[in-house]
């Protein structure tokens, strides 16, 4: 059985807003990737997660356990990062780290300092004076210090500098090491691209496709853009038997098509022209997903 | 049940806002009960009832209204004390769980493994403490004011002339208070009880007189089994049962035979033709007017300061020659009528704890129940303002309705769209009906908080 299952969820806000019969299945020690536009029914999976929204149908375990009616069981094992930013009334930083530590009953705060010092956060500042970007590393902390079997993340780098956002998905992969199962939505393609395991992509609350990202990035599908020097050499190779994307005659360009089997066959083709540049297009998540739109 | 850290959590987050609140109805509460003079206060009732009649004059006592407590159950208790604590836990009902959700920083609490119910009711049991709180602390400072301010508390039972008079005669305090009589029976007893109540000795007399004769008509009522006033209002019930005149002689230390030829002249004056009574009070009356002439002052004034007539040998003199009275006729009505003045003295500020405490207890019921309404509201609704439109709204429309059904007879009916009905201090301090009340507003509370409790545990959260 998988470690998170969700099965047929469905919670219909009318106007087509909501989920509508979502199932995806999460391994323990996977990362997994949540990508969609704003209002595409991101946030309203991981509040059904959380056990905060009851699923109109279907149901999601957890570890076994039922998100809504074994809500306070499975909080032992996650650690969440809500999408909203908005702490309870606390004087500081710390106050507020140590006031939930308290709630979760969580007596080492060494785990949380090494957080801290890993994400250059002052916890000492006044919450209320903190930007925007401070209180997202504070709601980090306080997810991560729990140091769970899950971690639930509702877009945890908004707000976050590139500079930070590099630490944080540092962050991602030492827990991914520890063999931690992490769920994050988002709104980046390159983001999730570059920590998860896998990608599931929501648009209009449907579930339109899950992809491992090994498969992305080791695809041997591949696409190159060759611009030739004069039209006589372009129409010529257009008369060649490859798999044309494009054929931009303006500008004397093709975008071809070539599998990895076949790039021997395409190199030697290409001794007989005189070409301006060659170029691999590099083959992304986006442009999977934008395929699919 | 209820989680210990949240409830910690919870303090240190509204502990101010409650300690503003309570510090501020607490004082409200002390400055009433302390600037409340029972003598300033039957000044007022006279002025409103313009020209007093020869009744009042006689031996006036202080109806409910005008004691400490009825004073306090007409203003503090149906005012101050009930809109403070309202807008306090109009606030903090709507902080604690509404503003929460609202803000999305519920998050963060829901996200521990604390369940959903026992949060609530952690938030609920913060909400009923605090109110507790609140009217012990206002409660406590009530009594500290009442003790402080007035002596109310403890030696109430021996007044000053009461401790003077018994060092005189060298008896106990409560031997003392228990039989007057040793007082009137003792010349230098009465000197120091004057003395200590800072009045004439003949009014002194007079004021030991008409307590005795209250107490007689107190016992005689025991016996009887009927209230005091019924008994006072027609002392023929005495002289008719032959065990009652007993002990009301007892009281009097006299004879049953004496103290019924004593009733006898009671029920004679009582009697009185009306036409008599009438010639005798405009004689009176005109005496007044003279004596009021003769010192400046307008007559309806003078009527409830009496005294200065007698301080006063020139004014004494016109009122006797303008009454037409015998001089120790005059002199005995004023005599009464200052003994009565100090009668309402010692009744205005007569304490009874228990209906005090009772005026509290209501207060909290009121606001318990108030607070379960705005508690509801906060759980059901997950906006700020959807919280407090209804959270706030029925709380104020009550207290509106309240005041409009106190305000005119014609919107009486009011009085059945408020909780606030339900708490009528006035039933407290004149012996009306009020557990009835009482226990629907702790079942209507009890029942609204666990209503919430149930639709936070159930409902949708945006977090």
């Amino acid at each position: 059985m998988p470690f998170i299952e969700i099965k047929h969820i469905t919670k219909d806000y009318g106007e087509g807003r909501g989920n509508f019969d979502i199932s995806l299945s999460i391994e323990r020690g996977e990362v997994f990737g949540f990508i969609g536009t704003n209002g595409s029914g991101k946030t309203t999976l991981i509040r059904q997660m959380m056990g905060f929204l009851h699923p109109d149908s279907g149901g999601i375990k957890i570890n076994g356990l039922d998100s809504w009616n074994d809500s306070a069981k499975i909080k032992k094992l996650v650690g969440y990062v809500p999408g909203e930013i908005a702490f309870p009334d606390a004087p500081t930083g710390t106050e507020f780290l140590k006031r939930q530590a308290a709630l979760l009953g969580l007596r080492d705060m060494r785990f949380a300092d090494e957080i801290i010092q890993k994400l250059q956060l002052d916890p000492t500042a006044a919450l209320k004076r903190m930007s925007k970007g401070m209180k997202q590393k504070t709601a980090i902390v306080a997810a991560f210090m729990t140091d769970s079997e899950i971690f639930i993340l509702d877009e945890p780098t908004t707000g976050l500098d590139p500079l930070m956002r590099t630490e944080f998905v540092e962050l991602l992969n030492e827990e991914k090491k520890k063999g931690k199962t992490i769920f994050m939505s988002s709104h980046m393609f390159e983001e999730v691209e570059d920590t998860c395991d896998k990608v599931a992509l929501i648009k209009d609350g449907k579930i339109i496709a899950v992809k491992s990202t090994l498969e992305i990035k080791h695809n041997q599908n591949k696409a190159y853009k060759i611009e030739f020097e004069t039209i006589d050499e372009y129409l010529r190779f257009t008369g060649e038997r490859f798999d044309f994307a494009e054929q931009r005659e303006a500008k004397n360009q093709v975008i071809v098509k070539i599998h990895d089997t076949d790039i021997n066959r395409f190199l030697s083709a290409l001794k007989g022209y005189r070409l301006k540049f060659i170029t691999e297009i590099k083959y992304s998540l986006e442009q999977y997903f934008k395929s699919l739109y | 049940m209820f989680s210990k850290t949240i409830f910690k959590q919870t303090l240190t987050q509204n502990w101010k806002l409650w300690a503003a609140f309570t510090g501020l109805t607490a004082i409200m509460s002390a400055v009433i009960i302390a600037v409340y003079d029972p003598k300033m206060i039957q000044r007022m009732m006279d002025m409103v009832k313009d020209m007093p009649g020869i009744a009042d004059m006689m031996g006036d006592r202080l109806n409910e209204t005008t004691s400490l407590l009825g004073m306090l159950g007409e203003s503090f208790y149906s005012m101050q004390g009930i809109l403070l604590p309202l807008i306090f836990v109009i606030m903090t009902a709507n902080t604690l769980v509404a503003s929460q959700v609202d803000r999305g920083s519920m998050a963060y609490i829901l996200s521990t493994p604390i369940q959903r119910t026992k949060v609530i009711r952690t938030q609920a049991l913060y909400l009923i403490t605090s109110i507790l709180c609140m009217f012990l602390a206002v409660t406590l400072v009530g009594l500290g004011t009442v003790q402080i301010a007035h002596n109310g508390l403890w030696g109430q039972a021996y007044t000053a002339d009461v401790k003077a008079a018994s060092d005189t005669l060298g008896v106990d305090k409560e031997a003392a208070a228990n039989d007057l009589t040793l007082i009137l029976n003792s010349p230098d007893a009465i000197k120091a009880g004057a003395r200590a109540r800072e009045i004439d000795e003949d009014v002194y007399t007079a004021y030991l007189n008409l307590k005795l004769s209250e107490k007689a008509y107190g016992a005689a009522a025991e016996v009887l089994g009927l209230d005091i006033h019924t008994v006072s209002a027609d002392p023929t019930l005495i002289k008719n049962d032959e065990a009652a005149l007993k002990a009301a002689a007892g009281v009097m230390g006299l004879e049953p035979m004496m103290y019924g030829a004593m009733l006898n002249q009671a029920i004679a004056q009582k009697d009185m033709a009306t036409e008599q009574a009438k010639a005798m009070q405009e004689k009176l009356m005109a005496g007044i007017t003279a004596a009021a002439a003769q010192l400046n002052m307008e007559p309806g004034d003078l009527a409830t300061s009496m005294g200065k007539i007698k301080g006063d040998s020139k004014a004494m003199h016109a009122m006797i020659s303008a009454s037409g009275l015998p001089e120790g006729m005059v002199a005995g009505i004023l005599n009464q009528q200052l003994a009565g003045d100090e009668i309402s003295l010692d009744n205005g500020i007569n304490f009874k704890l228990g209906n005090y405490l009772l005026l509290n207890l209501g207060a909290f019921l009121l606001i318990f129940a108030i607070a379960s309404i705005s508690f509801l509201f906060s759980c059901v609704f997950n906006l700020t303002k959807n919280s407090l439109a209804l959270g706030a709204g029925i709380p104020i429309a009550c207290l509106i309705f309240q005041i409009m059904a106190k305000a005119s007879g014609s919107l009486d009916n009011f009085k059945y769209l408020s909780l606030n009905t339900l708490f009528d201090p006035r039933a407290i301090t004149s012996g009306g009906t009020f557990w009835p009340q009482f226990t629907a507003l702790a079942l209507l509370g009890a029942a609204l908080y666990a209503l919430g409790v149930t639709v936070f545990k159930e409902k949708d959260l945006p977090l």
